[in-house]
């Protein structure tokens, strides 16, 4: 057997105790503590009202220097435009989009913009997030099942976020302090979808 | 007295505690649930319901970013 020039007589790669510090002096009950804390907060959920908080905060400062309120499903829509431009259709002459602002400003392409760059960074922060509680998984499908419905929602998701300007974000979390009316008509008619959602979920998906 | 293995693997919010909900109400008194689950609401979700009913319950980390929690139904 090779043997590795950190490696003890017994071949086995051998690591410092946890409690154990330079000097061999045991880890003091502080310190102990003070890892605990650390863990407890990069692992636990933090509570609603300071993410509520937190949210509100970011998104005064997102409306200040970037003049727009947070949106996510704009991104995706400028996306899925882009890959149907590039498999050769023209998505830009669709009614949807003479009917709609679609919010772009001249020169902005499908990275540079406003939404597209949010989107990605709440992706890449998630990611951080989730590495440092060290609960990161990669998650397979489970059944064909699971596939075709989640498909299937994927895209009532996306149609309808459309049809209502956004997602629980853009037509939720930014129309209401926006003081547009239809924030609230979305958030009375999120009850009755989740009422619905949850009856369907019993029915077929246990 | 029994004990259940539920598999909750690759399956998201809220689906594991909507099962564990129907399992346990099947259950007798003194039954034991065992739920496997990489997904990590589960773990605070399921836990705090399985608190707030008064069953007895622990969990254990078997790798990164998957569990398996275990419920005994106290009632």
């Amino acid at each position: 057997m090779i043997m590795l020039p950190w490696e003890k007589g017994n071949g086995r790669f051998t690591l410092r105790k946890p409690d154990s510090r330079k000097g061999g002096k045991p880890m003091g009950k502080e310190a102990r503590d003070c890892r605990e804390k650390l863990k407890s907060f990069l692992q636990r959920p933090w509570p609603y009202w300071l993410g509520g908080v937190l949210l509100a905060i970011l998104n005064i400062i997102l409306l200040a220097f970037a003049g727009t309120s947070w949106r996510i499903t704009s991104g995706f829509l400028y996306w899925g435009a882009f890959f149907l431009e590039k498999l050769g259709l023209h998505p830009q002459e669709w009614y949807y989009f003479s009917a709609y602002n679609h919010g772009l400003n001249p020169g902005e392409t499908l990275l540079n913009n406003d939404v597209s760059v949010i989107t990605l960074g709440i992706i890449i922060g998630a990611l951080i997030s989730i590495l440092l509680s060290g609960q990161f998984k990669l998650k397979p499908l489970k059944s064909k099942k699971q596939a075709l419905v989640g498909l299937l929602g994927g895209i009532a998701m996306g149609y309808s976020s459309r049809i209502s300007f956004g997602c629980n974000i853009g037509a939720f979390f930014s129309a209401i302090p926006s003081f547009s009316l239809h924030g609230w008509v979305f958030f009375f008619f999120l009850f009755v979808g989740a009422w619905i959602g949850s009856r369907l979920l019993i029915k077929y998906m246990l | 007295m029994a004990e259940y293995y539920l598999d909750c693997m690759h399956e998201a919010c809220p689906i594991p505690l909507l099962k564990a909900l129907k399992q346990l109400s099947k259950m007798e008194i003194g039954d034991v649930l065992i739920m496997g689950t990489d997904h990590n609401c589960s773990i605070i979700n399921v836990v705090e319901w399985v608190k707030k009913q008064g069953h007895a319950y622990d969990y254990v980390a078997l790798g990164e970013g998957e569990w398996e929690i275990y419920i005994e139904k106290t009632r």
